[in-house]
């Protein structure tokens, strides 16, 4: 007794009671005595003196895990004990999964992490008694609170198992006309998207759409829904359409691209419809269907120009110097290609102005206006190098290169074609001095590969060689 | 020959009742061996186990023979330990037995005794101790004494508490019996603690969905409808029946598969099996009843729940080879589902359980 704290000085009853029966009295009690008013000496050891009850002894002496699911069922939250409890084998069958491919499994065990553990008690049993209460609403916002919060890349299957209870719920939500419904459907079809099964996904996403449309819902960040469902069908669609194009799918991809745009135009923004039309002006490009392809491009064109979108519209000339590139129609092509180089300069796209110069240079180059080309091709390299990009500015160079030496066989030609004294002695001298006849200076593997390129083009096994050559670089 | 005479024992040697371990004043005459107090307690150890073990008792309690080398007596030993090892599990499957068949007090002696014997073998704090407790504990409460009960559910809980490798299912049982023990003593919310630690044991042991973890979910249930929380009383309910639902379908089903295949074949007919043992059956019969019973007061408002374990109880009773009963249950669910008009596809599914008992029953020559 005297380790304990000492005694408040009121006594009720029961310590009285209690004094005399504590085998620190001087009374002699029998054992069955004290067995019989047990429960009257616990309840009275428990009242005065705080020590430890008998559940902070079990807190104490089992898991979290343990506690949570015991307070579970003792409350009668079955149906969240056996959720949370196969979710915590199946956790414990990926860690021994991710164990046994000796793969680094960044979880502890859940037994380690209470505020995991705190947070399915909380909802669960929230998300049981709303379902007992037949209130599927409440429900579906518990479930989903439950989704957000482990919404991080190590545990997106957890979120996507409340997903996909969510899903299940909210169709048998009808309060609301389907906004629940909706979204659980938006959900679905980014959890399928995630997972690379784009058609499933296509199918959520048609559903949401479908939901969604004509009304002015919003989420909690403000978005309209009907937005949102546009922008995901457009990108599982043209992920879908990516596929089929690898595959050489063409009309099913084409037709998917229209299904889009249709879609886009029906959802009202400008910018997605031109978008949409840009991926299926490059499908009927990547078909061969030249013509539909100009016309869904000048649509993106016109959008483009109405939005005052510079960087789309550039895109958009890009594309469709592709397709008369493809047709033949070079000089066509040529003045598309232009306006890019133009637009890109003056919004500072380098990117884009490297391309679209080296496609320029490409084609005077086809053509034979090799000075032209060696100037696109400059004006490419020039901002390759301003980059620092280094692959740009080895396929630039080589392109600089292959220009400059087209241009100087001109005057090579012309010396061999005269064959006399004094052409035979400036072949000579150059031959040595491997310098520029015109003398412009170029950088080390520029001239380089203009020397060699000259050699080979001699013997003519010009392809192979800048094959081998970009190759080894 | 029956009686002796305490006075006459040699000094120093003490003869106890088998039963209650008070001086003991007769002697069984078939075995020579075993003492009690009065007529009284020979007769009830007599009935309950003594008669079966009466000569298995000679070797344990007469001195060993002796052994004229080392070898044999390790020989000796060990077939001492088989003998006492081989005595444990009868007398607790006798006792068992007992319980199911609700004869709480024959089944005292026969699990004192097997508790006697795992003391001897494995000493005092052995976990093998604790299904010995929980068997008396269980007799104790069904005989109403429930102080008993508690002792000796206590002493099975220091047992565990002290033990540190102690297998889910024992300590799955011994909550149940705690649970069961609060029920008794109406402290419902120690009982509910008990019996959540007893289904998350069980759950470990054998999973969730398992029938040996349904016993669980029973009794909370009916703590739950006592304390008139009948919507949460509701759901477990629900849950137990699904659980013997799930597992009596897939006995079923299998069943019928090989009954259709062998009858072309040989024309003739199988033994039903459920797959459980007698503790398992009794303990299916009596949650389902109690369930069918509860559901049946509130029949009118959800005839399809009581249905539903009418036809659990249909395949339980028909697996079981008790094809009357089987029979008036499917009765009763077939007229109710007539009375309330239920669905076609509803009654056409009795229908056809209802055929398959009564071509059970008058079996085609």
């Amino acid at each position: 007794m005297t380790t304990l704290p000492p005694l408040p000085m009121i006594r009720p009853k029961l310590t009285a009671l209690a004094r005399q029966k504590l085998p620190c009295s001087s009374r002699k009690i029998s054992k069955s005595q004290l067995i019989k008013e047990k429960d009257d000496i616990d309840h009275y050891l428990e009242v005065n003196f705080k020590g430890l009850s008998k559940e902070e002894v079990a807190a104490y002496r089992n898991s979290y895990k343990k506690n949570v699911c015991v307070d579970m069922l003792r409350d009668g939250y079955h149906k969240s004990f056996t959720e949370l409890f196969a979710l915590m084998e199946q956790w414990d069958a990926l860690r021994e999964a991710a164990r046994v491919r000796s793969l680094f499994w960044p979880q502890k065990p859940l037994e380690d992490q209470p505020d995991k553990l705190d947070h399915f008690y909380h909802y669960l049993t929230r998300a049981e008694y709303a379902e007992r209460k037949g209130s599927f609403e409440d429900v579906y916002n518990n479930l989903y609170a439950l989704a957000c919060y482990f919404n991080n890349s190590e545990d997106k299957w957890v979120r996507n198992h409340f997903y996909k209870r969510c899903f299940k719920i909210a169709q048998l939500i009808k309060i609301d006309s389907g906004k629940k419904e909706a979204e659980a459907h938006m959900h679905m079809g980014l959890l399928y998207e995630e997972d690379g099964q784009l058609l499933e996904a296509a199918e959520h996403y048609e559903a949401f759409h479908q939901l969604t449309q004509g009304r002015i819902w919003k989420d909690e960040t403000g978005h309209f829904l009907n937005f949102l469902a546009c922008e995901s069908l457009l990108r599982t669609y043209r992920l879908l359409s990516d596929k089929m194009l690898e595959n050489k799918e063409y009309k099913q991809a084409i037709k998917i691209l229209i299904k889009a745009s249709e879609i886009a135009k029906e959802g009202g923004d400008k910018k997605m419809e031109g978008e949409a039309c840009y991926y299926l002006g490059l499908a009927h490009l990547a078909a061969e269907e030249y013509d539909l392809a100009l016309t869904v491009l000048d649509t993106y064109c016109k959008i483009s120009t109405d939005l005052g979108d510079d960087l789309s519209l550039g895109r958009a000339y890009e594309a469709i110097a592709k397709v008369l590139q493809s047709q033949g129609e070079m000089t066509e092509a040529i003045k598309y290609l232009e306006k890019v180089v133009k637009i890109a300069r003056n919004n500072f796209q380098s990117l884009d102005f490297v391309r679209a110069s080296t496609m320029l240079g490409d084609i005077y180059n086809q053509k034979g206006h090799y000075k032209k080309a060696s100037e696109c091709f400059q004006q490419a390299f020039d901002t390759a190098l301003e980059l620092m990009s280094m692959p740009l500015m080895d396929e630039t160079e080589v392109h600089y290169g292959i220009a400059k030496a087209h241009q100087m066989m001109l005057t090579v030609n012309n010396y061999i074609e005269s064959a006399d004294l004094t052409s035979l002695n400036s072949l000579l001298s150059w031959k040595e001095r491997r310098g520029d006849i015109e003398s412009d200076p170029v950088t080390d593997l520029g001239v380089q590969v203009q020397f060699c390129y000259m050699d080979i083009l001699c013997s003519s096994k010009v392809w192979a060689f800048s094959v081998v050559y970009l190759s080894s670089k | 020959m029956n009686v002796i005479y305490p006075l006459a024992v040699p000094k120093g040697r003490r003869l106890c009742c088998e039963v209650c371990e008070a001086p003991a004043e007769r002697v069984c005459a078939a075995c020579t061996v075993t003492y009690y107090c009065g007529v009284v307690h020979q007769k009830a150890d007599w009935d309950s186990i003594h008669e079966k073990i009466c000569q298995l008792l000679i070797p344990l309690r007469t001195s060993m023979p002796f052994y004229n080398s080392e070898e044999e007596r390790q020989h000796g030993l060990q077939q001492l330990q088989q003998r006492q090892k081989y005595l444990i599990e009868f007398c607790y499957t006798v006792a068992q037995k007992y319980l199911f068949e609700g004869k709480h007090e024959d089944a005292v002696p026969a699990a004192l005794h097997s508790l006697r014997f795992r003391v001897n073998l494995y000493g005092l704090s052995s976990v093998e101790l604790v299904p010995a407790y929980l068997l008396l504990a269980e007799a104790s409460l069904g005989l109403g004494r429930i102080n008993q009960a508690e002792e000796y559910l206590f002493q099975a809980q220091w047992t565990v508490l002290k033990s540190t490798d102690c297998s889910h299912a024992t300590h799955s049982l011994l909550h149940r019996n705690l649970g069961l023990l609060y029920i008794a003593k109406k402290n419902y919310k120690e009982a509910r603690y008990h019996l959540a630690n007893d289904i998350y044991f069980a759950s470990c042991a054998f999973g969730t969905k398992d029938i040996r973890t349904s016993g669980g979910y029973f009794h909370l249930a009916n703590i739950f409808y006592d304390l008139k929380k009948l919507d949460l009383a509701d759901t477990l309910y629900t849950k137990v029946s699904e659980i013997w639902d799930a597992y009596l379908n897939n006995h079923y089903q299998v069943l019928s598969q090989t009954h259709t295949q062998q009858m072309d074949l040989l024309g003739k007919l199988f033994e039903n099996d459920t797959g459980l043992d007698e503790a398992q059956e009794a303990e299916a019969i009596r949650i389902l009843t109690s369930i069918l019973k509860i559901r049946e007061s509130t029949a009118d408002k959800a005839p399809q729940k009581t249905i539903f374990v009418l036809k659990i109880l249909v395949m339980l009773y028909y697996l079981m080879m008790n094809s009357s009963k089987a029979q008036e249950y499917g009765m009763r669910a077939l007229n109710l589902a007539k009375e309330q008009q239920l669905d076609v596809h509803e009654q056409s599914t009795i229908q056809e359980l209802l055929s398959l008992v009564s071509t059970e029953d008058h079996p085609i020559t």
